[in-house]
C-alpha cells in the first residue's frame, strides 16, 4: 500500500473523530444549566426584546441536534460569530491562534537546543555528570508545577534583570500587515500562502524584514519558551539518550566499526536509527504547544488559543468554545499523521 | 537497605500466612508466587531512589491523614480581621526572628505551614482518587477491545480516540464549570454524603459549597483519565491473547470474564501499574492546575494551588515565599511517586529481575 492511500485511509477515519469531539463539545454545553444568553449580553442590556432576538439567531428554541447542525454548518463555512465580541470567530481565532504559533515556536527552539545536546552528551558520557543532571532535569520537569517554574522565572529574569516585558504582543508595521493582505491579489496561489503564514507576526515581520520586530518577539517570548522547553527538555534528552544507547548497542554498529569507518559517520548511522522514538515525542510535543499553553499564557499575560479558550468557556460562549476545539482536535489529528509520515521518512523499513 | 527488606519479607510472609489460614495449602500451592515477591522486595530495598521515593510518598500520606487534625490554626479564621500586618508576613526563621508563623502567612494572615497540611491531604485524596477510578475504567475497556477484536475493538478504539483528540484541559474546565451547582445541590440535602466526602478532604460540613468544586474536578480528571489506559492495555492483550495459555484457558471451558480477569490481566498489569505510579504525580499537579486557573474550591478552603495563584497577585514582592514553600510541597508530592515509578520500572521489569535473581544467587555463593 502507497503512501497516498495510507493517508487517504487515515483522513477517512478521522472524520467520525472530529464529529465525536464536537458532539461532546457541544454536549458539555447543553448540560450547562446556566442561561448562555445572559452571560453573552450581560446584566445592563437586558432587555426581553434583545434577548429574543438572540435566541432566535442562534436557534435556542429549536431541539438540541437542530442547534448542533446548525453549528456544525457555520463553523464548516466559516461565518461563525462571536456573540460576545459580535465579529467573525475565525478573525479573532487566527490572531490568537498566530500568537500561540509563535509561543510554540520559541518554545520547541528551546525544547530542542535542551534535548538533543544533552541527550547525546548524556548517551556518550553515560553515567557521567551530565547524565545524572539529564536525569534530575527529567525529573523536576515532570514533578514540578508549571507555574511554580514560571513564578521562579520571573522572579530571576523578569523582576532581577528585567530582560524581558511582561505585556503585548509585537506586531509588524501596519505597511507591512497591509502588503502582505494584499499578496494573493498580485500572485495567484503562493500569495495565499504566504499572506497565511504573514499573518503570524514574526513571521509577517521577517517577510517585511522588520528585524526589530522579530528581536522583540523573541524578547517578549523567549522567557515563557525557556520555561516550556525546560519543563519538557529533559523528558526530551532522556528520550534521546534511551534510544541512541540502545542504536549503538545494534549489531550494525559493531558491523560498522568493524568495517572501520570513521567515529563520525558510525555516530550517523546510529543517530539516523535513534531518531524515530525522539521525533515521535517531539512531534506530540509541538502539537501539544500548539494547543495552547493555558497556564504560561496566564502567568506571562500572552492572549494566545488557550487563553481565548478559557475566556471562552468561563462566559459559555459556546461558537467560540466549538471553534476552538474543532481546531485542536484537527492539529491533534495533523500531528499525528504527520509524525507518522516522517517515520517513513526517516525509516526507510517503515512502509505503508 | 536491609531493614527494609526485612519489613517488606515479613509483610508478604505474613499474608502468606493469613492466607494459608483461610485456606490451608495456600502457601505451598504459591510457592513461586511468593518467591517472586521476595525478590521484588529485594530489588526495591536495592534501589536507593526507589527507596527515597517510597519514604517521600509514605511521608506525604502520614501528612495527608493527621494533616488536617494536626493543622494548629483553622483555616476558616481569617487573622487580618484582628491584626492587617499579617498579611502575607515574610518568613520569620528561629535565630534571629522568634514570631510565631516560621515560614509566614498568606493573604488572610493564616500560617501558611498549618494550610499546607489541610492542602496536602486535599491535593493527595483527589490525586489517587483519579488514578484509581480512571485506570480500571480504561483497563477495562482496553481488555474487552483488545480480546474481542473486530467491531467492539473499533467502536471503543474510535471513542478513545475521540478522547484523545480532545483537549483534556477543556473538558476539565468544561466540567468544572458545569458540575458544581448540581453536586452542590446533591451535598445540599444528602447529609451522609455530605458528612463522608467533608470528612475526606478534612474540610467542613460548612463548606459543601467547595466540596462541590472538589468533586467536580475530579469526576472531570477521572473521565479525561482513562483512555491511556485503554490504549497501552489494548496493545498488550492483543499479543497475550495469542499466547498457548490463553487457548488453555479457552478450550478448558473458562467463561470470558475469567479468562479476561485471571489469565490475560495478570500478564498486562506491569506496565500499567508503572503508568497508575508516575500518573498519580501527574494527577496532583493537574489537579494544583486547575485549581490554579480558579476553576477548583474558592475561599476559605486553602488549595495548594490555589493559594499560588492568589499569591501570584503580589508576586514578587510580599508573596514569594508562599509560593516557594506550597510550590516546593507541591514538588516533593509529585517527586516521591515519579522516584517510586522509576524503581517499580526496573522491579516490575522480568528482565531487570532475572538480574537481581542472578546476582543474589553469587552473593550468596560467596
Amino acid at each position: 500500500m502507497g503512501l497516498a492511500s495510507f493517508i487517504a485511509r487515515r483522513i477517512l477515519t478521522f472524520i467520525p473523530t472530529l464529529i465525536g469531539v464536537l458532539l461532546i463539545t457541544y454536549l458539555i454545553a447543553y448540560a450547562i444549566p446556566a442561561d448562555p444568553v445572559r452571560a453573552w449580553v450581560g446584566e445592563k442590556l437586558m432587555n426581553p426584546e434583545t434577548l429574543e432576538q438572540i435566541k432566535t439567531k442562534y436557534k435556542f428554541n429549536a431541539p438540541w441536534y437542530e442547534q448542533f447542525m446548525f453549528l456544525i454548518q457555520q463553523l464548516l463555512t466559516g461565518q461563525l460569530e462571536d456573540p460576545v465580541r459580535h465579529r467573525n470567530v475565525f478573525t479573532e481565532l487566527t490572531s490568537r491562534f498566530a500568537v500561540t504559533v509563535e509561543l510554540a515556536i520559541v518554545g520547541f527552539m528551546f525544547l530542542v537546543i535542551i534535548g538533543l545536546p544533552l541527550g547525546i552528551i548524556a548517551a556518550i558520557k553515560k553515567d557521567s555528570p551530565v547524565d545524572f543532571a539529564v536525569r534530575v532535569l527529567a525529573l523536576l520537569g515532570s514533578s514540578l508545577p508549571s507555574f511554580v517554574l514560571y513564578y521562579f522565572l520571573i522572579l530571576v529574569l523578569f523582576v532581577h534583570t528585567r530582560t524581558t516585558y511582561l505585556a503585548g504582543i509585537p506586531m509588524p508595521s501596519g505597511k507591512c500587515i497591509s502588503d502582505l493582505a494584499a499578496l494573493p491579489q498580485s500572485v495567484p496561489v503562493l500569495g495565499n500562502v504566504a499572506s497565511a503564514i504573514g499573518s503570524v507576526p514574526m513571521f509577517g515581520a521577517m517577510m517585511c524584514g522588520e528585524w526589530s520586530v522579530v528581536a522583540d518577539t523573541f524578547k517578549r517570548l523567549y522567557l515563557p519558551g525557556l520555561a516550556l522547553g525546560l519543563l519538557n527538555g529533559g523528558f526530551i534528552a532522556r528520550i534521546v539518550r534511551n534510544s541512541l544507547l540502545d542504536s549503538l548497542s545494534a549489531e550494525f554498529i559493531l558491523y560498522a566499526k568493524a568495517r572501520g569507518l570513521r567515529k563520525l559517520s558510525v555516530w550517523k548511522h546510529a543517530l539516523r536509527n535513534a531518531m524515530v522514538p525522539v521525533v515521535t515525542v517531539l512531534g506530540l510535543n509541538f502539537g501539544g504547544l500548539l494547543s495552547g499553553a493555558i497556564i504560561a499564557e496566564t502567568v506571562f499575560n500572552i492572549p494566545g488559543l488557550g487563553r481565548y479558550m478559557y475566556d471562552a468557556i468561563m462566559r459559555l460562549n459556546f461558537p467560540v468554545i466549538i471553534a476552538c476545539t474543532f481546531l485542536i482536535a484537527v492539529i491533534y489529528i495533523v500531528v499525528n499523521l504527520v509524525v507518522d509520515i516522517l517515520y517513513a521518512v526517516i525509516d526507510p523499513r517503515i512502509r505503508y | 537497605m536491609e531493614t527494609i527488606f526485612r519489613l517488606l519479607r515479613s509483610i508478604i510472609w505474613s499474608y502468606a500466612k493469613l492466607r494459608e489460614k483461610i485456606s490451608p495449602g495456600w502457601i505451598q500451592k504459591n510457592s513461586s508466587r511468593i518467591k517472586e515477591w521476595e525478590l521484588m522486595a529485594y530489588a526495591y530495598s536495592r534501589s536507593l531512589i526507589g527507596v527515597i521515593g517510597g519514604v517521600i510518598v509514605l511521608a506525604v500520606f502520614i501528612l495527608a491523614v493527621i494533616g488536617p487534625l494536626l493543622a494548629w490554626e483553622p483555616y476558616w479564621e481569617y487573622k487580618i480581621v484582628y491584626d492587617e500586618s499579617l498579611r502575607y508576613r515574610g518568613p520569620c526563621l528561629p535565630p534571629s526572628c522568634t514570631g510565631y508563623p516560621l515560614l509566614g502567612t498568606d493573604e488572610w494572615g493564616r500560617d501558611i505551614i498549618a494550610m499546607s497540611l489541610y492542602g496536602f491531604r486535599i491535593s493527595f485524596v483527589i490525586s489517587i482518587v483519579v488514578v484509581l477510578l480512571g485506570a480500571p475504567l480504561g483497563i477495562i475497556l482496553g481488555l474487552i477491545a483488545g480480546y474481542k477484536g473486530g467491531v467492539v475493538d473499533e467502536i471503543i478504539m474510535r471513542i478513545t480516540d475521540i478522547f484523545l483528540a480532545f483537549p483534556g484541559l477543556v473538558l476539565a474546565i468544561a466540567f468544572a464549570s458545569v458540575l458544581p451547582q448540581r453536586i452542590r445541590g446533591f451535598l445540599e440535602v444528602n447529609n451522609i454524603a455530605r458528612a463522608f466526602f467533608s470528612g475526606l478532604f478534612g474540610l467542613r460540613q460548612e463548606e459543601y459549597g467547595q466540596l462541590a468544586a472538589l468533586l467536580s474536578i475530579w469526576i472531570a480528571m477521572v473521565i479525561v483519565w482513562w483512555p491511556g489506559y485503554a490504549r497501552i492495555v489494548r496493545g498488550s492483550v492483543l499479543s497475550v491473547r495469542e499466547m498457548p495459555f490463553v487457548e488453555a484457558a479457552k478450550l478448558s471451558g473458562l467463561s470470558t470474564w475469567s479468562i479476561l480477569f485471571k489469565h490475560i490481566l495478570p500478564n498486562v498489569l506491569s506496565p500499567v501499574l508503572v503508568m497508575m505510579t508516575f500518573d498519580i504525580a501527574t494527577a496532583t499537579l493537574f489537579a494544583a492546575s486547575l485549581s490554579f486557573l480558579g476553576l477548583g474550591p474558592q475561599e476559605p478552603v486553602p488549595e495548594l494551588g490555589f493559594m499560588i495563584s492568589k499569591a501570584g497577585g503580589y508576586f514578587p514582592e510580599r508573596s514569594s515565599h508562599v509560593v516557594i514553600y506550597l510550590g516546593f510541597i507541591l514538588l516533593m508530592m509529585a517527586l516521591g511517586w515519579n522516584l517510586l515509578g522509576d524503581a517499580l520500572r526496573d522491579i516490575l521489569d522480568p528482565r531487570t529481575r532475572r538480574a537481581i535473581e542472578y546476582r543474589l544467587e553469587k552473593e550468596k555463593k560467596k
